[in-house]
């Protein structure tokens, strides 16, 4: 818990940019020859930082993440994470979390949570303890010996996430985490989410469809175009912290959703 | 009127079965060369136990060597043809369409070859049983959750552990599925062609009590190879239970329903003997 | 690869195998007599086909096969329509049928011998019996394959039982059908073949067997080469039937 308590508190003035985009591009060879998927992509996300990006679908915002991740290579442009490119995935700087849960059905909540650092070698006492703490902290205690299908929708978000975690990463990339999931589920796993980061000072890119999950989460959102994707606005979000379900009821909520809501729908 | 429920009805009409075996010959109702009744049958099935015995024993010689070929083989072809996306192109439709042709018209080109002794049967069965686990191996690796893949890169997985840690324990309900239907394949492939032509085995047993119309020495030997083929059953089922606790009741029933249409889909071809 | 390079790299290969069944018996890498080369076999095949008694084994064959598909398709069609509509039939029988279907035909075919002797009747007898539970398992499947909410959706627009039928069972239930077509078709040729193998007169079975026990093995090869030849145009055609009515599904 030790370890915890150092990361109890989230930088109020972001020192460096955690995840830094420049000119980025991607074009993909599709049926009928090159399709461009990204153009001119330009981001910023100071560390410590929540940063929310909408779009339509098929604008590039998952192609965005996978590249972000080390998963995919853009076709030009450059991308720091933490201040170092990314050529191949690199879960000690980047922590990735999917919109299925995706964990193995096969392995227990805490050996899920654990895999990656089974994927290290770590020493099994030592990746035990960690995937209990991580499971602590998202609020699973007692729940490690279940398997995926013994679990809620939101257990096994909150299983990704400590998996996403776990092995300490100072970037989180999340994938419509909450988009399978039930309205309420969705609204408390956005809360607990918060909780979360603001426990762990992660610096977190998260990628969503909903205009009031992106607006109640994020410190500033990132609105796409349609294919080909580009940044069409930054909004930031300067609702104060803690967030509650109240401000959701508030005039600038109101109008913060609908200034994004109007940039997705006035650009063909 | 409350109805019975379903098992209880599956059990009376087994029961049922069972007496109408040993009654209608019994009764004259059928002929006793048709059908002897069913103590007649265990009688000379235990006073020839050690005939069955012996019998059984070379049989079972000939299914351990066969399986282990079609499923070491089976498996190592199915990786290959399920992982590598070009090889799948171009080898998959070839395969499900040389799946139309009934194997057992290759059994005389073996028995030729090899003479009509324990080889012939191996080979034969080998293949037999060899289709259904390469084409469920493949379809197990084919078909595996896309995100599975992605996750473990992303927490930079190697090669060598995305498919020991990922890609085996995915595909293993798909895998032993096949392995289900490869295994009973090589029993029936063995016993068919024990039957055609051999000079040993409980196959031998049942065309050589055939031919001289000695039926309830037909029907002995049929009740040890039913018996076999069961107990085979049961045993890669309760290797599937220990295996697969991981899966949920629903998705298990989905397994065993793609287990169910795997069968009826190409594997499922080779069970028509 | 693309299609064409897929189709072509398949042509090569055919050409290689067909290819090394020729040249690997001639050069004496592989014994001729186990091996009889292409060329050897093509030739045979020509003579056989000209033969009097191969015709007639022919003729037989497919006499057995038809009879036994129009027996056993639609009685176990019906049977699984049935298993599927009505659910207390379905509980009872389902989990047999499993069972039988698990369980080696072949081991029967003695007991057909004994009643039908081993003529036309018990070839297609064992052939009907080989292939009706198949049938009956997909049958049953394709029934319930059909999404409730297809019929839920027609019965709110005040569609008959009838157009109920016409409209979504029959679409919906086509491409399966077609499959089970295919798959039965296998079952039911190679219960055919086996039975005609193991005691009979005549058919094609029959004189393969007979060649094979003969050491005939150019004769036998021909023989092979055109029942395989017949089960695979069977299958490509119904499997190009499913191609076409499938279109809409993914």
């Amino acid at each position: 818990m030790e370890h915890m308590a150092k990361l109890n508190r989230r930088p109020e003035h972001a020192p460096q940019a955690a995840v830094e985009v420049r000119g980025l591009g991607h074009i993909y060879e599709g049926r009928d020859g090159a399709v461009p998927a990204l153009t001119d992509i330009d981001l910023t996300v100071p560390a410590g930082h929540f940063t929310v990006i909408v779009g339509p679908s098929g604008c590039g915002k998952t192609s965005l993440l996978m590249m972000l991740a080390g998963l995919r290579t853009q076709t030009s442009g450059t991308i720091l994470c933490d201040g170092r490119p990314i050529p191949k995935p690199d879960p000690e700087r980047v922590g990735v979390v999917f919109q299925e849960a995706s964990l193995y059905p096969w392995l227990t909540a805490v050996e899920n949570v654990e895999f990656p650092l089974v994927l290290k070698g770590a020493p099994r006492s030592e990746r035990r303890a960690r995937a209990e703490e991580m499971l602590n902290l998202v609020g699973l205690e007692g729940f490690g010996g279940r398997y995926p299908h013994e679990l809620s929708g939101g257990m096994k978000q909150r299983v990704s996430i400590a998996r996403g975690l776990v092995q300490d990463p100072p970037v989180l990339l999340m994938d419509e985490p909450f988009a399978a999931l039930d309205e309420q589920t969705r609204m408390t796993m956005g809360h607990e989410l918060l909780r979360i980061w603001s426990q762990t000072s992660k610096t977190v890119v998260f990628i969503t469809h909903s205009l009031t999950e992106a607006v109640y989460l994020a410190d500033e959102v990132v609105v796409m175009s349609a294919r080909p994707g580009r940044i069409l606005d930054r909004v930031p979000v300067d609702l104060p912290r803690p967030r509650t379900y109240q401000m959701m009821a508030t005039d600038k909520f109101g109008q913060l959703r609908e200034r994004i809501w109007h940039q997705i729908r006035d650009t063909p | 009127m409350t109805r019975p429920s379903p098992q209880t009805v599956r059990r009376l009409i087994g029961l049922a079965l069972l007496i109408a075996w040993e009654a209608v010959p019994r009764l004259g109702l059928l002929p006793e060369l048709f059908l002897p009744p069913l103590s007649k049958t265990l009688a000379v099935l235990w006073l020839d136990r050690f005939i069955y015995a012996s019998a059984l024993l070379v049989t079972l010689y000939e299914v351990a060597i066969a399986m282990l070929i079609a499923c070491g083989v089976g498996i190592l072809v199915g990786a290959i043809v399920g992982g590598v996306a070009s090889i799948r192109n171009l080898m998959l439709p070839v395969f499900s369409s040389l799946y139309a042709v009934p194997i057992v018209i290759l059994y005389p080109i073996f028995t030729a070859w090899f003479g009509i002794g324990s080889e012939s049967k191996i080979a034969f069965a080998g293949v037999y049983g060899f289709f259904p686990v390469m084409l469920s191996t493949a379809a197990g690796i084919r078909t595996i959750d896309e995100q599975y893949l992605l996750a473990a890169r992303s927490m930079g997985a190697t090669l060598p552990q995305l498919i020991a840690r990922v890609i085996i324990p995915a595909a293993i309900p798909t895998v032993l599925a096949g392995l289900r239907l490869g295994g009973a394949l090589t029993i029936i492939g063995v016993v068919v062609s024990e039957m055609l032509t051999s000079a040993s085995g409980i196959g031998y047993l049942v065309t050589m009590n055939r031919t001289i119309l000695d039926s309830p020495r037909v029907f002995a030997a049929i009740i040890v190879v039913l018996v076999l083929s069961i107990a085979f059953d049961i045993a890669v089922r309760a290797i599937e239970r220990y295996t697969l606790v991981w899966q949920s009741a629903g998705r298990r029933g989905a397994s065993s329903s793609t287990a169910a249409s795997a069968r009826m889909a190409t594997p499922a071809a080779a069970s028509a003997v | 690869m693309t299609r064409s390079a897929i189709i072509l790299v398949r042509i090569a290969l055919l050409l290689a195998v067909l290819g090394a069944w020729e040249v690997l018996p001639r050069a004496g890498i592989v014994n001729p007599m186990l091996l009889p080369p292409l060329s050897l076999v093509l030739k045979t095949l020509g003579e056989i086909l000209r033969r009097g008694d191969f015709q007639e084994a022919m003729a037989v064959t497919t006499a057995e096969v038809l009879v036994a598909f129009v027996i056993a398709v639609p009685l176990g069609a019906v049977l699984g329509v049935l298993s599927a509509e009505n659910e207390y039939f379905g509980a009872i029988f389902k989990p047999m049928l499993f069972y039988v279907f698990s369980i080696p035909k072949s081991i029967f075919l003695p007991m057909f011998i004994l009643v039908f002797g081993i003529g036309f009747g018990q070839k297609v007898a064992y052939a009907t019996f080989s292939t009706i539970f198949i049938v009956i398992m997909s049958a049953s499947a394709a029934v319930e394959s059909i999404k409730s909410e297809y019929v839920l959706v027609a019965q709110s627009y005040g569609a008959t039982r009838a157009q109920i039928l016409r409209r979504i069972y029959v679409p919906s239930m086509m491409p399966i059908l077609l499959e089970t077509l295919r798959i039965s078709m296998i079952f039911n040729f190679t219960g055919v073949m086996i039975s005609e193998m193991y005691a009979s007169r005549t058919g094609v079975g029959h004189m393969i067997a007979n060649w094979g026990e003969n050491f005939m093995l150019p004769q036998l090869f021909a023989g092979v080469v055109v029942l395989a030849v017949a089960a695979m145009s069977f299958n490509e055609l119904v499997r190009y039937m499913e191609a076409r009515w499938s279109t809409w599904r993914s």
